[in-house]
């Protein structure tokens, strides 16, 4: 194939490749934003328009009334700093316990190291319905069901594994000639993983904190295990007990339903680089 | 000076890695181990040593945890085949530098920033048959649709309904994995490949599956995990029904604990299942062990 032929061919595939891409991006986008959307739409709606027929897209008279009957008809800052505290706690002690454990894993070699890894693999895959009844047990008998403590300390668990292994491999990919610099200038190890190693390995420290303060933020199995008082409820257990009291009142379900997404929605979007940086170095390569 | 081979660092490590190993044996393995003493416990004895296999005797004829078993693995089946369909395209059009990819990414992660409590509540408001959003849609698009088609209650259409649900709200992680994959692999074998007049078909099935091929079974193997422990979507729009014809395994079991109290029974049917997805995860732990040791 001659030269020109070759450059025109290639320059013809790259513009197929990218009408491709972008039909597919663009039903990609219809799909990921149509519930949102009819979400959005619906909680702007009065009631007698989220009933009335035809089915309106975009609200005809848009009104905040649904969100301020939704804050008024139940304690939703409550719901919102139970989940902020709980969702915090946990992702930083998880992503702190993870990375010591990710250190140790990475960076040390003694007994058992293996099976001791297979097994914080295997951990990963007991489901919640398997340990709840007798964590639940185990809770009520050092009085601390109905706390956020108990529901803190069940999220920080089962984010470990995912945290370890993933600091692990980034921990991996810094090079040991750093840590064995640090040793040479009479740094502990300690020291070396708080102030050499850790702030190396931030994109992939970042990514163990959105993946824990995620999952923490929607759970809804353990808290509606655990939690039996409405001071206490996070709000996806605050949106869910409000499906059981309020099923028809769309307008306000679906404002609930917005609010309790808008935290872990925004904090995503933005940090979401670190996101997909950190896994493409510690969950991918390694 | 070899570093990680003397006595103190050999001690060391253990200390950096014991407070996860002690969190995960008090919250996960402990209580696993009752739940498996509970299982083999007659009702009420749990102090007692007296074992039986009643409960699993009576796991393996009852019907509605059959239909919860064949109900999980189609739901996990289905939903890794949409996760991967859906997850693979995306990550290869994101990966081409095109202008307003940032945007594309950014819209492409919504769903998955979504609790699934509100998916589950969000879906069934779009299903609803007269005040939804998908039958005015529908009937917009294809002439004659009828105007108050129930999906979630229709015996047949329930199920795939909460699979699309699922589909929609999963993607993404599989999504994010492969793109970082494929930003993984060198840019150079794509032009080498080029330069030895590889098309398109041959780059992508020499140079992209082969790069991608580990992450692929990762992501499948983690999502297949995060499907079959799927609860709250599930829960929240159709909570099982109609009938038992959507009951996945993880609604099964917290039923039979929280709402049926029959504490033993959902022992076995919670041992059953974590069985299951242990024997289907085996070749991800080898896989991934074998690779990061």
């Amino acid at each position: 194939m001659s030269r020109p032929a070759a450059a025109r061919s290639t320059r013809r595939e790259r513009r197929l490749d990218a009408l491709v891409s972008y039909v597919l991006l663009a039903l990609a986008t219809l799909y990921a934003l149509f519930p949102v959307a009819w979400m959005l739409s619906t909680s702007l709606k009065s009631e007698a328009e989220a009933f009335g027929l035809p089915v309106r897209w975009i609200p005809q008279r848009p009104t905040l009334a649904a969100y301020v009957e939704m804050w008024t008809l139940k304690p939703f800052a409550t719901y919102f700093y139970n989940s902020t505290v709980v969702s915090g706690a946990t992702a930083l002690i998880s992503t702190a316990v993870g990375a010591l454990a990710g250190y140790g894993f990475s960076r040390f070699r003694f007994r058992f190291r293996a099976t001791l890894l297979g097994g914080f693999l295997a951990t990963q895959m007991i489901s919640g319905v398997l340990v709840i009844g007798p964590y639940f047990q185990l809770l009520a008998a050092v009085e601390l069901y109905n706390t956020l403590t108990g529901l803190v300390i069940a999220y920080v668990t089962i984010c470990l594994p995912f945290a370890a292994w993933m600091s692990k491999g980034y921990f991996d990919s810094i090079p040991r000639e750093l840590d064995e610099a640090g040793l040479v200038d009479g740094a502990s190890r300690l020291q070396i993983f708080l102030r050499v190693i850790m702030p190396i390995a931030l994109p992939g420290t970042v990514a163990t904190f959105l993946f824990a303060f995620l999952l923490a933020w929607q759970d809804l199995l353990w808290a509606i295990s655990l939690i039996s008082v409405d001071e206490k409820r996070t709000v996806t257990l605050g949106v869910a007990f409000a499906v059981g009291e309020f099923v028809i009142k769309w307008p306000m379900l679906t404002a609930a339903c917005l609010i309790g997404s808008l935290p872990t929605l925004i904090l995503y979007l933005a940090l979401q680089r670190f996101y997909v940086e950190g896994l493409a170095r510690g969950a991918v390569k390694g | 000076m070899r570093v990680g081979r003397t006595w103190h660092d050999r001690h060391l490590g253990v200390l950096f890695v014991l407070p996860a190993t002690v969190m995960l044996v008090a919250v996960l393995v402990f209580p696993a181990a009752v739940t498996l003493k509970l299982s083999l416990s007659p009702e009420g004895g749990l102090a007692s040593w007296t074992l039986t296999l009643g409960h699993y005797r009576a796991a393996f004829t009852d019907p509605v945890l059959a239909q919860a078993f064949r109900n999980t693995f189609a739901f996990v089946a289905a939903s890794l085949v949409g996760h991967l369909l859906l997850g693979l395209g995306l990550a290869l059009a994101l990966n081409q530098a095109l202008p307003g990819q940032t945007l594309f990414r950014l819209v492409a992660l919504v769903p998955w920033t979504i609790p699934d409590v509100v998916a589950g509540i969000v879906f069934r408001w779009v299903f609803n048959p007269v005040h939804g959003s998908l039958n005015p849609l529908l009937q917009q698009l294809i002439p004659g649709f009828p105007p108050d088609f129930s999906w979630l209650s229709s015996p047949a259409l329930a199920f795939p309904s909460v699979i699309f649900a699922n589909v929609w709200r999963g993607y993404p992680l599989v999504m994010v994995m492969l793109l970082a994959g494929l930003m993984a692999i060198p840019r150079e074998l794509y032009e080498a490949a080029a330069v030895d007049g590889a098309g398109r078909v041959r780059r992508f099935l020499h140079v992209t599956l082969p790069g991608l091929s580990t992450i692929i079974l990762v992501a499948l193997a983690l999502d297949m995990v995060w499907e079959f422990r799927r609860f709250a979507l599930v829960l929240t729009m159709t909570g099982g029904g109609p009938g038992t014809l959507t009951e996945v395994l993880s609604t099964l079991v917290y039923k039979s604990y929280f709402q049926f109290f029959t504490f033993e029974y959902a022992s076995a049917v919670a041992i059953l299942m974590s069985a299951v997805l242990f024997v289907l995860s085996v070749p991800y732990i080898v896989l991934v062990g074998r690779e990061r040791t």
